[in-house]
């Protein structure tokens, strides 16, 4: 939809269903979508009642378009974004 | 009972009276379990036969489409029928087989990572590793399917699960949906009756959602009060009615003149359904370029996923659409979308002798019986298809347009003649797609399916071919079929039987002969390898930029 000059990196915390493939499912939608991998965390949580994921990703889309589809994942449960860092990183 | 047996009950808790698939290995017990059970299963000739029926099943009769397969091979043949499922969001459950848990992993025989293949082209896909949750997992499948944007789920169930033995614990909560409720948009309905108050040229883009949400009659009653142009999608055609005169056609690369000269000229866009797709928009930047736009959807990953919505609204059509109607004064638009339609009217007196598909087509629209499907391919036959027939209800033409598979057609009108055994079932293909998945024939001679086939014959692959005409310089690489087979013995083979035409006055007895059979029957209609699909919108322009061969004027 926008063509904004500049790629803008954005942090999500993700909790998704105690699953393996939960986190094959957040990378493949981020890398269709068009989104690149800036960091990744994972760590399940204390009662083993799902995972808990920081996702950092890079892309001049706006994060909208990747919030969107990542919370149509059946595995996640509860997804926020937590900054949408302004600094360019790559025209 | 074992989790093979589980399957089948859990199939029949769910009203699935049919079910599409090839046995192997890895699903036997299932195969097993259906053995003499009352779920009646289809034996297609390859899996993605399989696939493609349970999808012409489903949209044609608005139910679940069921297909099962083997591990291995049988699931990797039903990944494209999946993808056209996702793509057109009809709802499928696909059952496979899987080897079992004690050679996981260590690439036993016919082991193939269907989850994993499954990640991109399915809503969802599960793994049943133990026995425990086969009837929960089944149970949400199907929920899944159905729910929201509908689409495809894989259930993954290997061979110790099936044999494992559980107990059935029938279910007793039914989930229902959530109702939309009104009061929760009451800022965005008043302000999209406030964008209908101002429009002077509003129309409505209506995509595949509006009757997958059970939402025509409130379609159709909101085109009537208001007197809004609409046009469709190749998905929703046949959602309005054909009596309303100020219905435009389909819009996009093979749309209507009607149709793409009045949305680019709207200052009011109203997408219902619909997700402003490449093949609709052309290019983007350009597309209704004046117009305000209000999206309501379902899913919520559409709107302003391609074109930033004024109004959007993320609910139930069939609720939200009364709560907008308000009749408008569009006098002079709806008069200038009535003269856009009779100028540019299509044109059937085409020169000659030989068949002209499209009057063809308009003459089997006009002949088949009330209420026929009519299923298709993919390429120059579809489009013509879309242009020239007109159906009074999405689920009587089943075309394959996200995906845009080409084989599509004949497993399609099988799965549609299972759904509706009532209605007369018609495949309209090409002789490149009829190919793609042409074992099915022997589908059709089992179980004696009185489908009615027409193969649009230019001994070409007409769509690319078209293209290279156009825009590679006429060098037509690997789009020759005159070596095709004859199809009239083709079809003899699998004891159907057919007629070959080439002259445009033998059609409407042919289509009379094919018809008045009670069987199946093959109408192998020849038409010139230079017919070519138009109006065309070339790659990256706008849709008023249409490249047109044939002049077109008022009928």
């Amino acid at each position: 939809m926008s063509n904004a000059a500049q790629s803008q990196q954005h942090t999500l915390t993700i909790h998704t269903r105690h699953e393996a493939v939960a986190i094959e499912r957040l990378l493949q939608v981020t890398r269709y979508r068009g989104f690149t991998l800036a960091g990744l965390e994972l760590k399940p949580l204390a009662d083993l009642s799902g995972l808990l994921i920081t996702l950092s990703v890079v892309s001049d889309k706006p994060v909208s378009l990747l919030v969107n589809q990542l919370n149509k994942l059946y595995d996640v449960l509860d997804l926020e974004l937590h900054q949408a860092e302004a600094g360019a990183l790559r025209a | 009972m074992t989790g093979a047996e589980l399957v089948v009950k859990l199939l029949t808790e769910h009203g699935v009276h049919s079910v599409f698939g090839y046995p192997g290995g890895a699903i036997m017990p299932i195969y097993d379990a259906l053995y003499q059970s009352p779920v009646k299963h289809y034996l297609c000739r390859h899996e993605q036969g399989g696939g493609f029926s349970a999808i012409g099943y489903a949209r044609a009769s608005g139910q679940t489409g069921v297909c099962l397969a083997t591990s291995g091979p049988g699931a990797t043949n039903l990944i494209t029928a999946l993808a056209d499922a996702l793509l057109d969001s009809i709802p499928v459950v696909a059952i496979t087989g899987q080897v079992s848990q004690a050679v996981a992993g260590t690439d036993a025989f016919q082991e193939v990572d269907v989850l994993g293949m499954s990640l991109t082209c399915t809503k969802h896909s599960f793994y049943v590793s133990d026995v425990a949750d086969l009837a929960d997992t089944l149970r949400e499948a199907f929920s899944l399917a159905q729910s929201g944007r509908p689409g495809p789920v894989l259930v993954d169930i290997p061979k110790d699960v099936q044999l494992a033995q559980v107990d059935y614990q029938p279910l007793h909560l039914t989930a229902t949906s959530p109702a939309t409720e009104l009061s929760q948009f009451a800022e965005q309905i008043a302000a999209a009756r406030a964008l209908l108050q101002q429009a002077q040229k509003p129309m409505a883009y209506i995509g595949g959602g509006v009757h997958m949400a059970d939402a025509l009659p409130e379609l159709n009653a909101f085109l009537t009060a208001t007197g809004m142009p609409s046009v469709t999608t190749l998905k929703a055609m046949g959602s309005v009615e054909k009596s309303n005169p100020l219905y435009l056609g389909m819009l996009g690369m093979h749309g209507t003149q009607a149709a793409n000269l009045a949305v680019q000229q709207t200052d009011l866009l109203l997408c219902l359904g619909a997700r402003f797709d490449d093949r609709v928009t052309g290019n983007l930047k350009k597309f209704a370029s004046e117009a305000k736009v209000i999206h309501i959807d379902i899913d919520p990953a559409e709107i302003n996923k391609l074109r930033f919505a004024d109004v959007a609204m993320l609910g139930d059509l069939k609720a939200l659409l009364p709560a907008m109607t308000a009749a408008g004064n569009y006098a002079d638009w709806q008069a200038h979308c009535g003269a856009l339609k009779q100028q540019h009217g299509w044109r059937y007196d085409h020169p000659g002798e030989r068949i002209y598909a499209p009057l063809l087509l308009k003459q089997l629209s006009e002949r088949m019986p009330d209420n026929s499907v009519v299923s298709c391919d993919v390429g120059q036959h579809q489009m013509w298809v879309a242009q020239h027939m007109r159906f009074n209800s999405p689920r009587n033409h089943l075309s394959s347009g996200g995906l845009g598979t080409m084989g599509f057609g004949l497993p399609a009108a099988i799965g549609a003649k299972i759904s509706r055994p009532q209605d007369t079932s018609v495949l309209v293909t090409g002789d490149g797609s009829f190919m793609m998945n042409v074992q099915e024939l022997a589908t059709i001679k089992r179980f004696r399916l009185p489908v009615k086939i027409i193969v649009i014959d230019n001994q070409r692959l007409g769509m690319v071919k078209q293209w290279q005409q156009l825009f590679f310089a006429g060098r037509y690489s690997e789009t020759d079929l005159s070596d095709n087979p004859d199809f009239v013995s083709l079809a003899a083979a699998f004891a159907i039987p057919g007629h070959s035409i080439s002259h445009k006055d033998e059609v409407e007895s042919a289509l009379d002969a094919m018809f008045s059979w009670p069987g199946p029957y093959l109408l192998h209609v020849r038409i010139d390898e230079t017919d070519n699909v138009w109006p065309l919108v070339p790659p990256g322009a706008a849709n008023q930029d249409m490249m047109t061969d044939l002049p077109q004027w008022e009928e």
